[in-house]
């Protein structure tokens, strides 16, 4: 009878057992959880205050960041889009920490492949941000010298350039991220070859005349240059026989 | 009109003949080819509840050189704001409505407020300079017209006259200004008979010959609200978000522009719209915080041009302009005589009354701050200051609209 109850009461005092030993994780994990708001809005507000006093939504202003964040049609103030953004990376952030108290194998292991992710996410973000900077600034330096060139579609030329360096922008942060990066590099070689192939066939055949013109025109120069030079030898020779 | 008397220095085009409105239609759709024209409407949404825009719109659907419509939709609610859309949307081409309450446009007017560019108080002002915006932003026309919407009397030869002298390539004219009467049983426009060809003359007699005076007062009716201009004027002049707005953007096209390529066309017989209660006691309601405003608007741009304007100009102005004012008065008295019509002289002379009160507080307004100004920074010293605002103000209009 004894051998009976052990059987029947075993399983429920492991339970209770293992149980007894994951409260405490779990109340780790809610304790972690807590401290990870209060911290997130702590710094949240502080940073708040912070942007604020360093100019910061009009420095994103006048650099383009925030006509960047309206495309996205977000409609808030800078400074706010990124407090949240560092309020709920902090959240997550803490909430992975949280779960690590639990112990478990397989939240281990995610939390681990999260943690090696953080910095590409980091890198794509300041790959977007920089090379969107750098798009406007080179879209805006072709307009200008186009412009003062006198070229009737500097506007046109100014885009195709922004558009160029948006897909090879996106390409790059994409690969950051590792995802399907196997597809974005094809893709982005088919994209990118693609406009450079079809430029290449636009400038070609539109200047066949103008390239023409050009060889033809140092064709000539060159039998021009050849012509004097014979000419000259040809008086080199006289004034020999002359001397003679 | 039956004149055809030219002022001195703006060029004026009358209505002589006949009135061939089909000809000059014809001529604009082939025109608006080469300079593609905006008509921009600044309305509040009370405007939609009256008769007057049923009528403006039953027009404009007829009209065929029009590229697009900008409406600037003043004190509306979401659901509001729909509804004009709705009711916007039975004209056959492109309108975008800006939902000035809106949470879009509102952001926009906060980034605008945080890098020091305060785009002024809710107003007729602020709705055409930012209307003027997106046209901008949007780069698909190259002409903007401007008209109110509660034109009572408003049919589409009014806007073919307005836009012919800036889109005709012949005519080379950078702004041009609607003129016309306002008569129902009696003479209208006050502020215009009685305001400001009187002060523009008094002034005149105690500064001198005065280009700028001489360029507004040869304005036939400077206070109309109807004009058409090139695109880069609206790029490049600052526009008063106060009642001050015609008067203001006379005075900018007169700084940035030679008179010779400016001018002034009769559009219609005769205008009506809605009639503004005088208060003459509450110098900050009605015309008289109207007038206030455009004297004080007068007052500046002369300030600026480096005439000294101290206690006692402004003394003998009041005097000058009291007298003129009463000449004018008894002119008006014989020209309501003549044409049959109401002339009430104690109501008149309760107006200039009002009227020189009005230049006394404008006055001491100056007085105690000339540097004041409710002029909005024009749109290339915007564009300089935030490079990327005229994406987000076309990206904030085309979700209103898509939405």
């Amino acid at each position: 009878m004894e051998g009976f109850m052990d059987v029947l009461f075993q399983p429920l005092e492991d339970f209770w057992k293992g149980f007894v030993s994951f409260v405490p994780n779990l109340l780790v994990m809610v304790f972690i959880f807590i401290l990870g708001f209060l911290f997130a809005w702590v710094i949240g507000i502080s940073l708040k205050r912070v942007l604020a006093v360093v100019n910061f939504d009009i420095w994103c202003d006048r650099v383009g960041l925030t006509a960047l964040i309206r495309k996205g049609d977000v409609w808030t103030k800078p400074s706010e889009v990124f407090v949240r953004i560092l309020y709920w990376f902090l959240v997550i952030l803490f909430i992975m920490i949280g779960l690590t108290a639990l112990q478990l194998p397989t939240i281990d292991n995610l939390i681990s492949q999260f943690f090696l992710y953080i910095p590409r996410v980091f890198s794509a973000l300041l790959i977007l941000i920089a090379g969107y900077l750098f798009a406007g600034f080179l879209s805006r330096a072709v307009l200008i010298a186009a412009v003062n060139s006198g070229y009737h579609y500097a506007k046109v030329l100014a885009e195709a350039v922004r558009l160029l360096l948006v897909v090879l922008i996106l390409a790059m942060a994409l690969e950051q991220l590792q995802i399907a990066p196997g597809i974005v590099v094809a893709a982005f070689s088919l994209i990118f070859g693609g406009i450079v192939l079809a430029l290449a066939i636009a400038f070609g055949i539109g200047g066949i005349d103008a390239a023409k013109r050009i060889i033809e025109g140092e064709g000539e120069a060159k039998k021009m240059e050849k012509k004097e030079e014979e000419e000259k030898g040809e008086e080199e020779k006289g004034r020999d026989i002359e001397h003679l | 009109m039956s004149d055809f008397h030219q002022t001195d220095p703006i060029i004026t085009l009358h209505r002589l003949g006949r009135a061939g409105l089909e000809r000059i239609e014809s001529e604009m759709v082939e025109f608006s080819k080469q300079r593609p024209i905006a008509l921009v409407l600044p309305a509040l949404y009370t405007e939609f509840q009256g008769e007057a825009i049923k009528g403006i719109i039953e027009e404009l659907k007829k009209v065929k050189y029009i590229r697009e419509i900008v409406l600037t939709l003043g004190r509306a609610k979401e659901e509001e704001f729909k509804k004009v859309k709705e009711f916007m949307s039975q004209i056959p081409y492109e309108v975008k409505i800006i939902h000035n309450e809106g949470k879009r446009i509102q952001e926009i007017y906060a980034t605008l407020d945080r890098n020091g560019l305060w785009a002024g108080e809710d107003g007729k002002g602020r709705s055409a300079w930012i209307a003027y915006g997106y046209v901008l932003a949007n780069g698909v026309s190259d002409a903007i017209a401007l008209h109110d919407c509660d034109i009572v009397t408003y049919n589409r030869e009014m806007l073919a006259r307005l836009c012919y002298p800036v889109a005709n390539p012949n005519i080379d004219v950078v702004f041009c200004k609607g003129f016309y009467s306002r008569i129902t049983d009696r003479m209208h426009g006050r502020v215009t008979r009685l305001l400001m060809t009187p002060l523009l003359r008094a002034l005149q007699k105690l500064v001198g010959p005065n280009p700028f005076l001489l360029f507004l007062d040869s304005f036939r009716y400077p206070l109309a609200g109807e004009f058409c201009m090139i695109a880069d004027v609206a790029r490049t002049n600052r526009i008063p978000w106060d009642w001050g707005l015609e008067v203001g953007v006379l005075a900018e096209v007169f700084r940035n522009y030679s008179p010779r390529r400016v001018c002034q066309v009769d559009i219609a017989d005769n205008y009506e719209h809605k009639h503004q209660p005088l208060s003459a006691e509450d110098v900050q309601k009605g015309l008289m915080r109207m007038c206030v405003d455009i004297c004080k608007s007068i007052f500046r741009t002369l300030a600026a041009e480096g005439i000294v304007l101290s206690d006692s100009f402004f003394k003998s102005l009041q005097v000058a302009y009291i007298r003129l004012a009463e000449d004018t008065m008894v002119k008006y008295e014989a020209d309501a005589a003549i044409n049959g019509l109401l002339f009430d002289r104690h109501e008149e002379a309760g107006a200039v009354e009002a009227f020189a009160s009005a230049i006394q507080k404008a006055a001491e307004a100056f007085m105690e701050g000339p540097m004041v100004s409710p002029l909005i920074p024009n749109w290339n010293r915007v564009t300089s200051a935030i490079p990327g605002i005229l994406d987000m103000l076309k990206k904030a209009v085309d979700e209103d609209n898509r939405s």
